[in-house]
């Protein structure tokens, strides 16, 4: 085990699989020289040459298009965004091809590509750079939508979005992109599909990725001893694993839902009614859940870390289930 | 550059004009049928006709190699996907939503995609299969497989930046990829007279591309122009932007009340191009008028057992509806590591 930084562990996954497999290539707009825009492509260009580390013009319809037909012709793209938000340039793209082609096609298609996009808020880049947008693509049945919290994660879930036949939109969080924690000398792989029960506990059960995940971690530890709470990250939002959920809401019988996508309409709902729907006669209180509320993200720090739920509100929340 | 006089037929050897013949008569054929059924009420969804497009259909395929890739674009979809090589039953199937279709009933007369013979079909919301287009074509430069891809769309289509940025992407990475746009001076209603530019090729231009202008009413004009482009892209040459001018003889879809139309455009009959080029291969005396009507003959009674083929073929299962979402499993679950 050796600590290292997410990007560094993107960057460890992108060399690999590039080693690993020719139909690899990366890319997007500056991920050459310039090394990508968090340093997570530092280097590759001049170990892989500029036809396996592509830079691109500016358009993200290109990079993301072009992709989905490189999938189709025989290779494993790894597509980056600058920005997740960003695949809103590439809508039609993201939400009309990708998804929809291996459907369309009757299963003919099989489209091994992968979108790499930072996203989430916390960076104070104002509403345009800040979004959670796995919520509107896991909206898209036919696209795996994987997000990454620790540097374990990041590696693990990148190496098998690049070998997994789906199109596979990654997203690490541009919050975390420099957060360090251990990772494993030895090649791994982690399953995508598959939630991690990364805490173990008897009372309550927190469910959350990327930021939140670290504050919900954070949050039980100041609650260990009076309250026992067990922490689930779905790791891939769509599909999702609801069972491991489930399993863990029939334990403790209690649930709260936290991430950073808005509360309308976001993935909070969505995991809340899955259990409610199934496992109704497990709860023990109202299950609750914690997210943005109805604003884009303002650019202002306190403004920003307003929106964005903490370590308090998710505390609130657990309290709210007692 | 524009080609002012149309090549002569005389020029072509035979078998070119019989096979640019057949196809556009193939194209007809299965056309006149859809139609016929469609007024049955047999023909779920649209119905967009390709009566018009024909020469400019035939001439792009029988410019392709059997591996070249077809991307489908514009409107005007079925003769291309007969062109590309799909039998006349199955596309038919297709269009009838049964499960002896290529997808299996689940893509329809805009998404008829046939790997195994290199269409990747169409893309429906206009002009948003022309990246993907790029795509194939730079899997087969750097898996250098000596493919070439054409990918068509309509004078409509070529407004939309991703059309703009597929061309940016093919001549940055000069890639093997011939893009065909079929204008046919419609957008449904929307006439192309309004845009600015004088022909679509131009598009290509700022761009450093080759590009060309042809007569699409013309199998020869066309089947010259893609050839030699299709030529250049595979010895390495870029991509190359041609535009192909033809006439849409019908509504944009069956049921169009066709209200902006001039008296004189819609007279389009004139334009034929099949039963023009009939004619000139009559006066070329490669075939007689007899001959025709018997071969004509003969591909209505192949587009009349393409429809009994969809007829009698059933509808896929309810729970095909769940299949082909994702593949699965994913990687790393149980049996998922590949
Ligand atoms: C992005 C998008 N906008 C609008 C439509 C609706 N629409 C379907 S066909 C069409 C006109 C297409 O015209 P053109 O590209 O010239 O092709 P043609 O019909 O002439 O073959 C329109 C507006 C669509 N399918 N996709």
């Amino acid at each position: 085990m050796t600590e290292k930084s997410i990007t560094e562990a993107l960057r460890e996954a992108l060399d690999e699989e590039l080693q690993r497999d020719e139909r690899v290539y990366v890319v997007g707009e500056d991920v050459g020289d310039f090394g990508g825009n968090f340093g997570e492509t530092q280097g590759l260009q001049e170990k892989y040459g500029d036809k396996r580390v592509r830079d691109t013009p500016l358009s993200e319809i290109g990079i993301t298009g072009h992709a989905l037909g490189a999938a189709v012709g025989g290779m494993r793209p790894v597509a980056e965004l600058q920005f997740a938000d960003f695949a809103a340039t590439a809508g039609d793209e993201m939400v009309n091809q990708i998804p929809k082609m291996g459907y369309i096609s009757g299963g003919q298609f099989t489209l091994p590509m992968t979108v790499l996009a930072p996203s989430g808020a916390g960076i104070r880049s104002g509403a345009q750079h800040s979004q959670s947008v796995h919520a509107w693509m896991g909206n898209q049945p036919g696209f795996v939508v994987v997000t990454a919290s620790t540097p374990y994660d990041a590696k693990g879930l990148l190496k098998s979005a690049i070998r997994d036949d789906n199109p596979v939109f990654f997203l690490p969080h541009k919050n975390l992109m420099g957060k360090k924690g251990e990772v494993p000398d030895e090649e791994y792989t982690l399953p995508l599909g598959e939630a991690a029960v990364e805490r173990t506990g008897e009372d309550v059960t927190v469910v959350a990725t990327q930021q939140m995940f670290h504050r919900a971690m954070e949050a039980a530890e100041q609650l260990a001893g009076d309250i026992d709470v067990e922490v689930v990250n779905p790791r891939t939002f769509a599909p999702l694993d609801t069972e491991t959920i489930r399993e863990s809401v029939r334990k403790t019988g209690r649930l709260v839902a936290v991430d950073e996508t808005p509360l309308r309409y976001g993935t909070q709902g969505y995991i809340v009614s899955e259990v409610v729907s199934n496992d109704f006669f497990s709860f023990d209180a109202p299950p609750q859940t914690v997210g943005v509320e109805d604003t884009p993200i303002p650019f202002s720090p306190p403004l920003e870390d307003e929106v964005i739920p903490d370590t308090e509100e998710i505390l609130a929340a657990i309290r709210r289930t007692f | 550059m524009v080609s002012e006089s149309n090549p002569d037929v005389d020029d072509l050897p035979r078998e070119t004009a019989d096979v640019l013949l057949d196809e556009m008569m193939r194209i007809r054929a299965f056309d006149d049928a859809a139609l016929e059924q469609f007024r049955e009420g047999d023909v779920p969804g649209f119905l967009h006709l390709c009566h018009g497009h024909e020469a400019s259909h035939a001439g792009m395929g029988v410019a392709m190699a059997p591996d070249d890739w077809l991307a489908v674009g514009g409107s005007r979809l079925h003769g291309q996907y007969l062109v590309k090589g799909v039998p006349m039953p199955e596309a038919m199937a297709e269009i009838y939503g049964k499960e002896t279709g290529p997808n299996r009933g689940k893509g329809g007369s805009m998404h008829l995609a046939d790997y195994d013979r290199h269409l990747y079909g169409h893309a429906a919301t206009i002009g948003s299969g022309q990246n993907p287009a790029a795509g194939i074509a730079l899997a087969q430069q750097m898996r250098e497989t000596g493919n070439v891809v054409v990918s068509t769309i309509g004078d409509g289509g070529t407004s939309r930046g991703s059309f703009h940025t597929a061309l940016v992407f093919a001549a940055t990475w000069d890639l093997p990829v011939v893009y065909v746009i079929e204008n046919n001076e419609f957008a449904i209603s929307y006439d192309a007279e309004n845009l600015p530019i004088e022909q679509l090729s131009d598009y290509g231009e700022p761009l450093d591309m080759p590009t060309e202008s042809v007569d699409g009413s013309d199998p020869v004009a066309v089947h010259e122009a893609v050839s030699a482009a299709v030529d250049r892209a595979r010895s390495g040459g870029g991509p190359t932007v041609i535009e192909s001018r033809v006439t849409r003889m019908r509504g944009h879809f069956e049921g169009d009340k066709q209200q902006y139309r001039t008296e004189t455009d819609a007279d389009a009959s004139e334009a034929d191009p099949l039963t023009s080029f009939r004619d000139r291969l009559i006066e070329a005396g490669h075939i007689t008028a007899a001959e025709y009507d018997d071969r004509y003959a003969e591909f209505e009674a192949k587009a009349r057992e393409a429809v009994e083929f969809a007829q009698e073929s059933d509808f896929p299962d309810s729970e095909v509806a769940y299949d082909d979402i994702y593949e699965e499993p994913l990687y790393g679950q149980e049996g998922g590591d590949r």
